[in-house]
């Protein structure tokens, strides 16, 4: 899950730079770049936070 | 008695003759008309006949200056050729080392303003910890800044600079524009510098480049020191010390460069006509973002304190052992602050740097309505005005007004450092509480969180009247954000923010997984419950005082004393 986690925020960060060549469309790469930064959120927050929390020191 | 009024009579009548005759003596000596005072000023669009400006005579440089107008004349100007006297070149050149000089000194003394703020930073995370604790914490906040600025000789300001140059407020730094670009979807994209490794190859050996570097240096070394805090009471010092080092050589001026070094980011207004490509005045992203971002990685890797959560996953709150050191500390960060954000236009002569005054009233401003909506929010929320949250809240305010410093007015400032205020204790709670990250000193809201408010707000705050040389980043004219009418920049800002998550959360947690593997990033269990001070450091902080043992209730985690969450926000 780990490595999804990481996979999913590198994905997130292509996702807005590609948006630069794909459209010309400032509200198109507006919303393809608000899209990568929420895949890459996901990524951290979410995916591979909870991979960490599994294990938590405090859950032993 | 008469003869004794009539002496005193006459003595009080001697000292008020003698007082009248000696201020009369004292105007004739300080009030000279001299000869350079009555030398006609030249006429400004006139050739400037530099015969006719004629020094102070002998006579008068002997009588002192009190006034100081006689100190700094036409005799100071340095003359190329004595036989010739001085000529017209040799003003123009003084003219222009005169400018030069007043930028060095400028960019100097903000340099020195931001080393300062490593005390500040040391002392506000030594008191956001436990008292066992204090020496450990206070020897990665004071060793940071070594093993940060000795990567950063090495290789990091070559990474960060080596292709950014020529910088022209500072006369040059010629040699520093050697970047590696990638081709990609059709462009050229600046990836690193390759120039000025050591400070010594080739023209990197030069007085701009020397000046660049401390200005840098210091900025790279705030990134550093914001990651200790998150990590601190748990983090293993020989792993704090190789985590510091490849952050100071790869992660930070990678970023760095691409935002400031000419990179790509910088580009994304130049190659994509997005507004003026990133921008970010003095680093509320390339230094707080990538701090508080790989803050978070780390916290991510290293696991919560014992005691800071029960089995349930309820937080406990950890407070730190001395207030008075924190607050102290965010004054000291505060007035280090004016050398961070008047500081980044590298000038205070020329090229717009004027503004260096609107430049510090934001950043008093944005401080001081960061405390404003901290204390608020935590007032109203908790009946109560915490005063580590109030620190924390100027610390927003600040960090959040790094970037948008040199291109806001003053009602963007107020209203950017209160969004910051405000942001900076939900984010704490959401950290805490939702993430169940444990982060001591609220690194990651300070600095992660308001880091990338202030890079989004430059694209909605920006007002278009900056002028700093005409350009900035290669396209002409002024940065204006999403409600001064240029949308482009508010999306060039967010490519910004998606690369400081995705290059740099990816690139920070590989590195320091990878440190995990080899050394261990944490410390033991009974290292962490003893404290740090004598496991890791081998001497207590305060060898004299007597520290509140340790309990273990019977059947669940160890519950401790202590952090940025006082007693009262954890009750609900």
């Amino acid at each position: 899950m780990k490595i999804v986690g990481i996979l999913l925020v590198l994905i997130g960060w292509l996702v807005p730079v590609a948006a630069l060549t794909v459209t010309q469309s400032m509200t198109a790469r507006l919303i393809l770049v608000l899209l990568g930064i929420s895949i890459s959120l996901f990524g951290v927050l979410w995916v591979l936070n909870k991979a960490h929390l599994k294990h938590a020191i405090w859950k032993s | 008695m008469s003869g004794c009024r009539r002496m005193t009579v006459g003595l009080w009548t001697a000292a008020f003759l003698l007082l009248i005759c000696g201020t009369a003596w004292a105007q004739n000596q300080t009030n000279p008309t001299t000869s350079a005072q009555a030398a006609p000023a030249p006429a400004m669009n006139a050739p400037l006949d530099v015969k006719a400006a004629q020094p102070p005579s002998a006579d008068d440089l002997a009588k002192g200056d009190p006034s100081g107008t006689r100190t700094g004349t036409v005799n100071d100007v340095v003359v190329a050729d004595p036989s010739k006297g001085l000529t017209l070149a040799d003003t123009v050149n003084q003219a222009g080392q005169n400018r030069i000089a007043i930028n060095f000194v400028w960019t100097l003394i903000a340099g020195f303003l931001v080393m300062f703020m490593q005390a500040g930073f040391a002392l506000v995370e030594t008191g956001l910890c436990r008292a066992k604790n204090a020496n450990h914490t206070m020897m990665m906040n004071f060793m940071v800044y070594g093993f940060g600025l000795f990567a950063y000789w090495v290789c990091g300001f070559a990474f960060q600079m080596g292709g950014g140059g020529p910088y022209s407020t500072l006369g040059g730094a010629n040699y520093l524009t050697s970047e590696h670009t990638l081709s990609f979807l059709g462009k050229t994209w600046g990836v690193f510098g390759t120039h000025g490794f050591f400070l010594t190859q080739g023209g990197s050996y030069d007085v701009a480049v020397m000046v660049l570097f401390l200005f840098q240096m210091v900025f790279m070394d705030t990134a550093l020191t914001i990651v200790t805090g998150a990590a601190a009471e748990r983090w293993k010092y020989i792993a704090f010390a190789i985590s510091s080092l490849l952050m100071g050589a790869l992660t930070y001026p990678l970023f760095a460069n691409w935002a400031w070094g000419g990179g790509w980011l910088s580009q994304l207004g130049t190659n994509f006509g997005l507004g003026h490509g990133y921008a970010d005045f003095a680093g509320s992203g390339v230094v707080h973002a990538v701090g508080g971002i790989t803050a978070l990685a780390l916290s991510m890797l290293l696991g919560p304190r014992i005691g800071k959560y029960n089995r349930d996953g309820s937080p406990n709150a950890i407070p730190g052992h001395d207030i008075v050191l924190v607050l102290a500390g965010c004054f000291i960060l505060a007035f280090g602050w004016f050398g961070f954000n008047p500081g980044s236009t590298l000038a205070a002569s020329g090229n717009g740097a004027l503004r260096i005054g609107s430049i510090a009233v934001n950043t008093m401003l944005a401080g001081c309505t960061g405390s404003f909506g901290a204390i608020l929010y935590m007032w109203i929320r908790y009946g109560k005005p915490d005063a580590s949250m109030s620190g924390n809240g100027l610390l927003a305010g600040l960090v959040a007004i790094t970037a948008p410093s040199g291109f806001v007015n003053t009602i963007g400032a107020a209203v950017i450092g209160l969004i910051a205020g405000v942001l900076v204790c939900l984010s704490v709670e959401f950290v805490e509480r939702v993430l169940k990250i444990d982060d001591p000193v609220g690194a990651i809201s300070v600095h992660g969180t308001n880091g990338i408010w202030g890079v989004i707000s430059v694209g909605l705050f920006a007002d278009g009247t900056s002028n700093y040389g005409g350009s900035w980043n290669g396209v002409s004219g002024s940065v204006r954000g999403l409600f001064y009418g240029d949308p482009g920049q508010l999306v060039a800002q967010l490519i910004g923010v998606g690369t400081l998550l995705g290059f740099v959360f990816a690139f920070s947690y590989a590195a320091n997984w990878l440190i995990d593997v080899i050394v261990g990033q944490r410390v033991s269990a009974e290292d962490e419950l003893a404290g740090l001070d004598i496991p890791e450091m081998g001497a207590l902080g305060y060898p004299d005082f007597v520290l509140k043992p340790e309990t273990i209730p019977s059947g669940g985690s160890p519950v401790v004393a202590a952090t940025v969450m006082p007693s009262y926000m954890s009750a609900d």
